[in-house]
């Protein structure tokens, strides 16, 4: 299936390779290179690349590309999720995925490697099952065992791959026993010129941390759970009670996973919580353009916009820009055109405001595109689809768990056409 | 700089292996091992260290082992003689009461690969099959079908398939699902596992127990199965009702391969299937991950070719981001041209217009192709954004603009007054070989029209001398004979400068050749020279051709969810792109009597005629064939 899989750096630099069958030369990675210099954008690398042998598909994450070299028909989509699912386990490894990350933990990157997959197929690939195959890294433990020679291999056998319950394993025990919940909600939307949404949605996670000792089993229920159309489900969650219940049961892994990710979609049902006002032309046979842009809080049912960072392309013939923000700090790349404002705070009682104008290039014609302006924000203690959870009971033991939710909304990719 | 400086770092890297104070202290002796391995990763050449890694590998640390395993298994194969010695160690390691050290060394003593060390594998491996924890059986499984890549399958033990079989009833997911991996491999002569009723539902049975990967290859694997009756079938597809609707797109897709080879001869039930996956499919096109998206796009438009009104309300879904990459923007444009309908063609037309002038070339030609498209249907609205986007002046705009005109026109031939108003003057701003040939296709073809046609041609062969594409010169000469045609008076001295420059001092035969030939056909009269060249106008009916029908789902079933899907829609770009009036003509010339060897040939063929210049000529005998054999043969014994 999975032949092998190179790892390459954004300067076309093959860090890492392995093996699950014969050894297939480094050459095959030159179709690669080659569409990696025809393309213009590093995201641009087409994921799919016919070679005379072999396909090569790549999954670009952390500016680093994993590239799997397939020699027989495979579903493409199989690989591509796989690719994601080793990113993501590095990722829960090592904190970041880097290539100075990869690098340090070689070792225990080809521990994992080698634990993933067999001949091609994937083995172990839930991540409670490899920390216990194979230790992550921390700094105590590095430390530890530079002194005293110890490994990072577990020495016993993962009881989860004995127990009924394979992502859980048995016999854990806290002296505190506490869950928590975090809905995080992304909204991605299009807003066009007039003010109105293309498009709208959101993608929500609820992420849980949970150290309970023993067996427990939870359920949860939430206020409006029809407001979830399209959801996906950690494999702990009983499917046949949500189907008819819309409840959440469950036996949960211990310590933290991804409980359970949706989408909202339907666009009469996401509010949009931040919306602009702007001003930005530019006149023809004149050398400047004007630029007025105002920002302010809209159905956040009270809750404070925080971290707003706004970001804008400016054309290509924009030389400089004076601007005069009413609050927070610009800056502007003349090289890149790139414009960042780090707004803060939104005070709805004095809305921000970036006003001034933007020089051109003597004797260039009007820029004939206009900016996109993306916008980054974060609202505490609010999630925007309206999810809220109702309760969480346990069942199967017998102490009292300490419980406790947080909401959270971000935006994800979020423009503003002008 | 891991390839300078090697031979040095491996030769103080072998003096450190061998060194017995480094061999006394475990914690630097696995550290030197490691810079073996880091060694290896970054590209060097470490396979002189054999020798001394052996002798490494006898260690109680387990973290060292899997370490020298790593490199054994890279450079095996360089060294048979001396991997032997490693075979003792690592069978007294299959005895290990430790199943997690049984399993390490099962699995690699099978990735040696040495096919001189089959005999010492396999008696562990069998003993691996009845092993009592979960995790040495799956490696056991695997190792069987390694085994047999490295040995003909007729030295295979029947025994072991047997027993295989057999474990395919284990209670461990993982265990049952290799087993189907192993044996599809070691059978592929005989065509893979036999799939037979039994099998069949105890694998459905447990489905639910096995991970995301697992479902996908049982799923896969039970496409071979035929079901005997129709209540059997409905049955199974029940089961796999879950699954349609799974979160993950593998599964997701899996199910709806085996959904639609189940249900092959019932199409009904197939549309019903389409339907229950839009919702997962969209999601999935919604990803977070590109490459998800990508190919969750590619797939829709499989879709779209059977059910074509399956998204049209979610056609917002498929608008494009501002970062996305390009690849994916041509996708969801080519999306988005299938999804036009009545009442979305404004909202689309306006969010298209907005692509056309993309930073990326490629993503504005896309999407300028994509207006003409929908201009087929709606030609009046697209028109009026391509002539507005012939005023930006932007070199590479201008061309597909033109081009994608061209092939406008020629199935919709009614809107050629729009556009001949359009060309006045664009001539200026096209630079590429494509854009000019498509505007001397319009000038020759629509000449009669355009009052500066003859000039704007003066201009061209006025350079012709310093023409470097053989394209842009054929092209030249089919358009200033055409025009010669309607506008002889014009024409004539120009044509005349023209002929004689490509017969007399062009150094080309393939150009040459055709200003021969029509010096020639001009010979034998303008009557005969306006048949060949005149002959294949488009007319309006061709325009019913472009509605496409929808193609059954058999057509394309057996590509889904597989790398097919993901190539073949890339070159269906190319063709949509590149593909010029001329070719569709040929295609369509049903009254020619075509020679037969052209007629059976592949469509490949036939685009070759009109990209590649040297079969250029080959269009031209085509219709010469369409003239009586009198004039033919006049035609050929002309002196010139």
């Amino acid at each position: 299936m999975i032949h092998s899989l190179f790892l390459i750096n954004a300067s076309g630099d093959i860090f890492l390779e392995k093996h699950w069958k014969s050894v297939v030369s480094r050459s095959v990675c030159d179709y690669f290179f080659e569409a990696q210099e025809r393309a213009t954008e590093p995201e641009n690398v087409p994921p799919v690349i016919p070679t005379p042998h072999h396909y090569l598909i790549s999954v670009l994450r952390h500016r680093i590309y994993f590239v799997a070299v397939i020699q027989s028909e495979v579903p493409p989509l199989f690989v591509i999720e796989f690719l994601h699912r080793v990113v993501d386990t590095f990722q829960d490894y090592f904190g970041v995925c880097t290539e100075a990350a990869i690098k340090d933990n070689v070792v225990v990157v080809y521990e994992l490697l080698e634990e993933m997959l067999d001949n091609g197929f994937p083995l172990a690939t839930e991540s409670n099952i490899l920390k216990e195959l194979i230790k992550p890294p921390t700094i105590l433990r590095t430390m530890v065992n530079t002194i005293t020679g110890s490994t990072n291999v577990g020495e016993q056998l993962p009881t989860g791959q004995l127990s009924v319950v394979p992502w859980r394993r048995t016999g854990v025990k806290y002296t505190n026993n506490e869950a928590y919940f975090d809905v995080v909600e992304e909204i991605d939307a299009i807003i066009d010129k007039s003010g109105s949404t293309i498009t709208a949605e959101i993608q929500g996670v609820i992420d849980a941390c949970v150290k309970l000792t023993g067996m427990p089993d939870l359920t949860l229920s939430f206020m409006n759970p029809r407001l979830l159309d399209d959801v996906s489900f950690h494999p702990c969650v009983r499917f046949k009670r949500w189907e008819a219940e819309r409840i959440l049961s469950f036996i949960p892994p211990d310590g933290n996973f991804r409980l359970l990710s949706y989408h909202v979609s339907s666009q009469n049902l996401v509010a949009i919580p931040v919306y602009v006002k702007h001003n930005i032309t530019f006149r023809e046979g004149s050398s400047q353009g004007r630029f007025d842009l105002t920002l302010g809080p809209k159905q956040t049912m009270g809750k404070a916009v925080e971290s707003v960072l706004v970001s804008s392309q400016l054309p290509r013939g924009v030389l400089n820009a004076n601007l005069n923000p009413s609050q927070g700090a610009y800056t502007f790349d003349p090289v890149t055109k790139l414009l960042t404002w780090d707004v803060g705070k939104i005070n709805p009682q004095k809305l921000p405001n970036l006003k001034g104008t933007m020089n051109l290039q003597a004797g260039a014609s009007k820029p004939d595109e206009n900016p996109t302006i993306n916008i980054q924000f974060k609202i505490q203690q609010m999630a925007i689809s309206g999810l809220k959870v109702n309760r969480l009971d346990m069942y199967g033991e017998k102490y009292k768990p300490f419980k406790g939710i947080k909401y959270m909304t971000k935006a994800g990719k979020f423009q503003v056409r002008t | 700089m891991p390839y300078l400086g090697g031979k040095e770092a491996v030769k103080e890297l072998r003096r450190a292996l061998s060194n017995p104070n480094i061999q006394a202290d475990p914690l630097r002796y696995r550290n030197t091992v490691l810079r073996v391995i880091r060694m290896m990763s970054q590209g060097a050449d470490v396979s002189s260290l054999f020798s001394e890694m052996v002798k490494a590998c006898a260690t109680v640390d387990v973290v060292q082992k899997k370490l020298v395993y790593i490199f054994l298994c890279s450079y095996a194969t360089l060294n048979p003689e001396l991997s032997l010695l490693v075979v003792n160690t690592l069978r007294k390691d299959c005895q290990d009461p430790n199943p997690m050290v049984r399993s390490l060394a099962l699995r690699s003593m099978t990735n040696l690969r040495l096919p001189s060390l089959v005999e010492y594998v396999e008696q562990p491996l069998t003993a691996g099959l009845r092993d009592r924890a979960a995790c040495v059986r799956r490696v056991a499984v695997l190792g069987w079908a390694k085994l047999s890549n490295l040995q003909p399958a007729a030295d295979l033990d029947a025994a072991v398939v047997n027993e295989l079989y057999s474990l395919l009833r284990d209670p461990d997911p993982v265990v049952v699902v290799n087993c189907l991996r192993a044996l599809e491999e070691i059978l592929k002569e005989e065509g893979g596992v036999v799939i037979n009723k039994p099998i069949t539902h105890h694998l459905l049975k447990r489905l639910k127990d096995c991970d995301v990967w697992g479902q996908c290859e049982v799923l896969r694997v039970l496409q071979r199965y035929r079901p005997q009756s129709d209540d059997e079938l409905f049955d199974i597809l029940s089961l796999l009702d879950p699954s349609l609707v799974s979160p993950h797109p593998p599964v997701m897709a899996a199910t709806l391969s085996l959904f639609l080879s189940l249900c092959s001869d019932l199409p009904a039930v197939s549309l019903a299937a389409l339907e229950r996956v839009r919702g997962p499919l969209l999601s999935a096109c919604g990803s977070s991950s590109r490459e998800m998206r990508f190919a969750a796009l590619c797939h829709v438009q499989l879709l779209l070719r059977s059910v074509p009104g399956l998204l049209g309300e979610h056609y917002k879904r498929f608008f494009c981001g501002y970062a996305e990459p390009a690849f994916i923007k041509q996708r969801k444009m080519q999306v988005l041209v299938e999804l036009v309908n009545d009442d979305n063609v404004g909202m689309l037309l306006d969010e298209l217009k907005g692509y056309c002038t993309d930073v990326s070339m490629d993503t504005a030609q896309t999407a300028i192709a994509a207006i003409g498209h929908i201009g087929r249907s709606y030609s009046d609205r697209s028109l009026e954004i391509l002539t507005g986007l012939l005023t930006l002046k932007q070199e590479h705009i201008t061309s597909a603009v033109v081009q994608t005109m061209r092939d406008l026109v020629w199935v919709c031939p009614q809107c050629s007054d729009t556009v001949c108003s359009a060309l006045e003057g664009c001539e200026e701003t096209l630079q590429d070989d494509q854009g000019r040939q498509a505007l001397l296709w319009l000038l020759g073809v629509y000449g009669e029209r355009l009052t500066s046609a003859p000039y704007t041609l003066e201009v061209f062969i006025d350079g012709v001398r310093s023409e470097a594409s053989l394209g842009v010169k054929m092209e030249l000469l089919t358009a200033a004979v055409r025009l010669f045609l309607t506008r002889p008076a014009e024409m004539q001295d120009m044509l005349g400068r023209l002929l004689h420059f490509c017969i007399e001092e062009e150094r080309d035969m393939c150009v040459r050749d055709q200003a021969l030939l029509y010096y020639r056909l001009l010979h034998c009269g303008i009557e005969e020279t306006r048949k060949v060249l005149q002959g294949r106008r488009s007319d309006p009916s061709l325009g019913v051709l472009i509605g496409r029908q929808a193609e059954p789902i058999s057509q394309w079933a057996s590509s889904f969810n597989t790398m097919d899907a993901l190539k073949k829609a890339a070159v269906e770009t190319e063709t949509a792109s590149r593909g010029s009036p001329e070719h569709v003509a040929t295609k369509l010339k049903a009254d020619l009597d075509l020679p037969k060897t052209l007629d059976c040939c592949p469509d490949d063929a036939l685009d070759n005629l009109y990209t590649n210049p040297v079969l250029h000529t080959a269009v031209f005998i085509i219709h010469l064939l369409s003239l009586s054999r009198a004039a033919r043969s006049n035609l050929m014994n002309t002196p010139f």
